[in-house]
């Protein structure tokens, strides 16, 4: 297989498109493809901050370092839940990210900062804490980039991720959540910080060849708790089609973008009209309390009763979120 | 050749052709795996040889 730009020997095939790139090529061509869908969906502009969700893998890694590359103003902020090794490990590597390139990291501390750990947050019925998991982060990416007057929050989500969300809608049929998925997140509420995903259309397959031929150091292994979650089957049936038809994931995604989504309607729910401010945190929501404080309620509630259980004391558990940033 | 797929670095003795056929015979999807020969990412139509050391790098993640 031959290089798309320059004729050389290929490294990395884009079965979707029928090319192929080599490694000196192929960063280039990477970091392209987000600059255009930047532009396109009008994400953010070089005068503005953007505050990267950063989580030590190869998604939130390589797009933290294509945005330093292309000449955003790109921060990072990395959520430590708690999750044994696997959470040292992703720290470790985020730090090392940030000194290598002297960027700034911001960082939550939830068993510090909150007094319970995402462990503590296992759903009854699934036993997982995948779902709580993705409140929290969502929470915290915004409230800080709120507090600290970013003005996006950009998270690593890729075309895996997305279809396989879109998978999972499609076989619940959640219309409303159906209804709001897309690569921009507007803000309807001056708390409410815009979400943007600019590495919506590269794959997951993508983003980690990007990793390793700009040499980042990312954690390559599974989330301990995700083992059995509903979207690695659902990644793992779109993978599968894949395989049969190069191109289905990105039909699927971009396809329901284009001509499904503007056909969904989501029932009249306005959510600039029904927010309020959270009583307990000050956070926007529909409620009196927030789903996040409702459900870190439980998890101190859990973390005390498995310290009473094993005879610890924990530092601190208190309700206002501690931040630490380093300039590296 | 030998084979080392990651996270567990798991070694594995393999016979193929190329590295569409070495992903074929361990039972992987080509979307969900890189293979890489020391620095270099392969593409899948590169022919291996027997004395070939490669890894086997998973590239999915996530949760929820």
């Amino acid at each position: 297989m031959r290089c798309h730009r320059c004729r050389g020997p290929a490294n990395v095939e884009i079965r979707r498109s029928q090319t192929a790139y080599c490694a000196s090529c192929y960063p280039e061509w990477f970091r392209a493809q987000v600059q255009e869908r930047i532009n396109h969906e009008r994400m953010f502009r070089r005068d503005q901050r953007v505050l990267v969700a950063v989580s030590g893998g190869k998604d939130s890694l390589g797009l933290w370092h294509v945005l330093t590359r292309l000449g955003y103003q790109a921060d990072g902020l990395y959520i430590r839940l708690g999750i044994a090794d696997y959470s040292r490990r992703s720290q470790e590597k985020s730090e090392a990210f940030s000194a290598k390139y002297g960027l700034t990291l911001h960082q939550v501390d939830l068993e510090r900062d909150h007094g319970f750990v995402v462990p503590d947050l296992l759903d009854t019925r699934s036993g997982k804490p995948c779902a709580a998991c993705g409140t929290v982060k969502r929470y915290h990416f915004n409230k800080v980039a709120a507090d600290l007057g970013y003005e996006v929050v950009a998270t690593g989500h890729n075309l895996d991720d997305e279809a396989a969300t879109l998978f999972g809608n499609v076989m619940h049929w959640n219309i409303d959540y159906l209804g709001r998925q897309g690569p921009v997140l507007e803000s309807t509420h001056p708390r409410l910080v815009r979400k943007v995903k600019p590495l919506y259309r590269l794959s997951e397959r993508e983003t980690a060849a990007y990793a390793i031929i700009e040499r980042i150091d990312y954690i390559v292994e599974e989330c301990p708790m995700a083992s059995g979650a509903k979207s690695l089957a659902y990644k793992g049936v779109l993978n599968a089609l894949e395989e049969e038809q190069p191109g289905a994931k990105y039909r699927f995604l971009v396809g329901y973008l284009k001509e499904g989504r503007s056909t969904i309607r989501t029932g009249g729910f306005d959510q600039a009209a029904d927010l309020r401010e959270c009583v307990r945190c000050g956070q926007p929501t529909t409620g009196e309390v927030c789903a996040y404080c409702r459900m870190a309620a439980r998890g101190r509630k859990k973390a005390t009763s498995k310290d009473a259980k094993y005879g610890r004391r924990r530092a601190v558990a208190g309700t206002s979120p501690g931040l630490s940033a380093d300039r590296r | 050749m030998r084979v080392t797929i990651l996270p567990d670095r798991q070694v594995k003795e393999v016979h193929a052709r190329t590295v569409g056929d070495l992903l074929k015979a361990l039972g992987l999807l080509r979307d969900a795996h890189l293979v890489v020969r020391g620095d270099d990412i392969l593409t899948s139509d590169v022919r291996l040889a027997e004395g070939d050391e490669l890894e086997v790098w998973p590239v999915i993640s996530g949760g929820s």
